[in-house]
């Protein structure tokens, strides 16, 4: 089993709606991005072509970040999902300089509000309490894995499931964001890919990413 | 021509910042230490001089305290251990310690307990291995990281270690001024030769660097000519190669130099090898994220 997702770029408007969902499920600090949408601009005009690119931890199947790691923080689990035990790391940059995708934040102002001089918000609040991140620690995508977990405890299919597929996906509200299983030859998501020619970033660092990109 | 905004780092090269800011200026400390730690002990165990051995124990304590200072979470560092198998990080931190405890027992025996030749030739010969080990590593540290390119050569260790017993010996020559003339000769002539080494291999280094890929490429062209050419021409150029090359034939020829001149060269050749860390460490770049037109 191995988790992915493919994005259909004409898909995608630019709403950043999967920016926001993941910041409200994981409770992330304001300059904490574990998605981002990149809005561009290709040739001149009148030939002009509006790019939209949702970008996020490739979740590589051979992860750069998870061998240059000296603790074993950044870790892989058996179904590709490649997360940080934010216990475990000491903050020595070397996952985020080997990154080729430049996909992994650094936490250290845990001062930021995001209504500057306002104080917290009960979210942020309730985020502290249910999901606290540590200051000095490397944040990343993590494919929302406690829903994945969550999910198949019940039985359910992540990327069918709405309770066991990641936010990003699900609150997706052109459904240009679709995740699955790559290792199932007769996933959806592999179905995709194949009839609409879904390519990997930078294939040349030999990473092996699980993000497809369909034109 | 692509272009967005407020995330060019996907569409442009953009120099990595992880390593060089902030906290980061730390790590090319601790890359720049160990390499003259490196150096410096295997200088002084070749010339036999206990205070060398002994400058290089303390700056490979220094380049704990580098290390301890980059990272975000210090007291976790017992952590770096525990993955030698892939990682160049902990493999250094096992170099820094073995190093650091054989060195130790060294120099205890070669103060205290000199009858013990056997024992001292041991620890030396062990505590050499790890000399060299702690000094080759910071390079391979670097090289590995395939998703830079100017980094990710094989000449980069060769070039880290060279720079680093350069650095070791011009620190041997301060410290042994004013002793044997003999060893004073003999260790200016090892530096001319490691000097023009040196210098061959910061070339072929660049050289190689340009045609590996056009990222590559983007970064010697910062170095050579972009935003980092004061560092690197007066840096690693002025300082590392052209003024102790300069005062190293003048010498030749002069036959004796003046203490001021060897201490200016000694100097120099520090200074060019922090700024060639630097350098290295600044000029690295990523691709831009999304494909080309």
């Amino acid at each position: 089993m191995r988790w992915g997702m493919a994005i259909e770029l004409k898909r995608c408007v630019g709403c950043c709606e999967c920016v926001l969902a993941c910041k409200a499920e994981h409770f992330l600090p304001p300059d904490i991005f574990w998605n981002r949408v990149l809005i561009g601009e290709k040739g001149k005009y009148p030939t002009v072509t509006k790019l939209i690119y949702t970008v996020r931890c490739n979740q590589c199947a051979d992860p750069a970040c998870v061998k240059v790691c000296p603790t074993g923080a950044t870790q892989q689990r058996e179904d590709g999902i490649v997360w940080v035990d934010e216990d475990k790391c000491v903050g020595c940059r070397y996952c985020m300089v080997a990154c080729p995708y430049q996909m992994r934040s650094m936490y250290e102002d845990g001062n930021k509000e995001y209504f500057p001089g306002q104080g917290l918000t009960e979210h942020e609040k309730m985020g502290r309490i249910l999901y606290p991140h540590q200051l000095g620690v490397v944040q990343k995508c993590i494919f929302c894995k406690e829903r994945i977990d969550a999910g198949l405890a019940q039985e359910l299919k992540p990327g069918v499931d709405r309770e066991a597929t990641p936010a990003c996906v699900i609150n997706c509200p052109t459904k240009a964001i679709h995740f699955g299983d790559l290792d199932d030859p007769y996933s959806e998501i592999n179905r995709i890919i194949k009839e609409k020619k879904g390519h990997q970033f930078h294939l040349e660092y030999g990473t092996d990413p699980s993000m497809y990109y369909i034109d | 021509m692509i272009q967005a905004k407020p995330y060019d780092f996907m569409v442009k090269y953009t120099q990595q910042k992880e390593w060089i800011d902030g906290r980061g200026n730390f790590i090319a400390f601790a890359f720049f230490l160990g390499g003259i730690s490196g150096g410096l002990y295997l200088a002084s165990s070749y010339f036999e001089s206990l205070l060398g051995q002994f400058v290089a124990l303390i700056l490979s304590l220094l380049m704990g305290v580098s290390y301890m200072i980059h990272l975000s979470k210090p007291l976790r560092f017992w952590r770096m251990f525990m993955k030698p198998g892939t990682s160049w990080i902990a493999r250094g931190f096992i170099f820094i310690m073995l190093f650091i405890g054989f060195t130790f027992i060294q120099l205890i025996l070669s103060q205290w307990a000199s009858d013990a030749t056997t024992a001292i030739m041991t620890f030396t010969v062990l505590a050499g291995i790890f000399a060299f080990a702690q000094s080759i590593y910071t390079g391979f540290a670097v090289s590995y990281v395939s998703a830079i390119k100017i980094w990710n050569s094989a000449i980069l260790p060769i070039l880290f270690v060279v720079c680093g017993i350069t650095g070791g010996l011009a620190i041997l020559l301060a410290i042994m001024m004013g002793g044997s003339h003999a060893q004073l000769v003999a260790l200016e002539n090892v530096i001319r030769v490691m000097l023009i080494v040196f210098a061959i291999i910061v070339g072929v280094y660049l050289w190689n660097t340009t045609y590996s890929s056009i990222t590559a490429k983007d970064s010697v062209s910062r170095l050579i000519r972009g935003s980092l050419a004061p560092l690197f021409w007066i840096g690693v150029f002025l300082f590392g190669i052209l003024i102790p090359i300069a005062i190293s034939v003048s010498t030749y020829f002069a036959g004796e130099a003046a203490t001021g001149l060897l201490i200016t060269a000694v100097a120099s050749e520090i200074i060019g090898g922090l700024a060639l860390r630097f350098a290295i460490l600044k000029a690295g770049v990523y691709s831009p994220l999304l494909p080309a037109e």
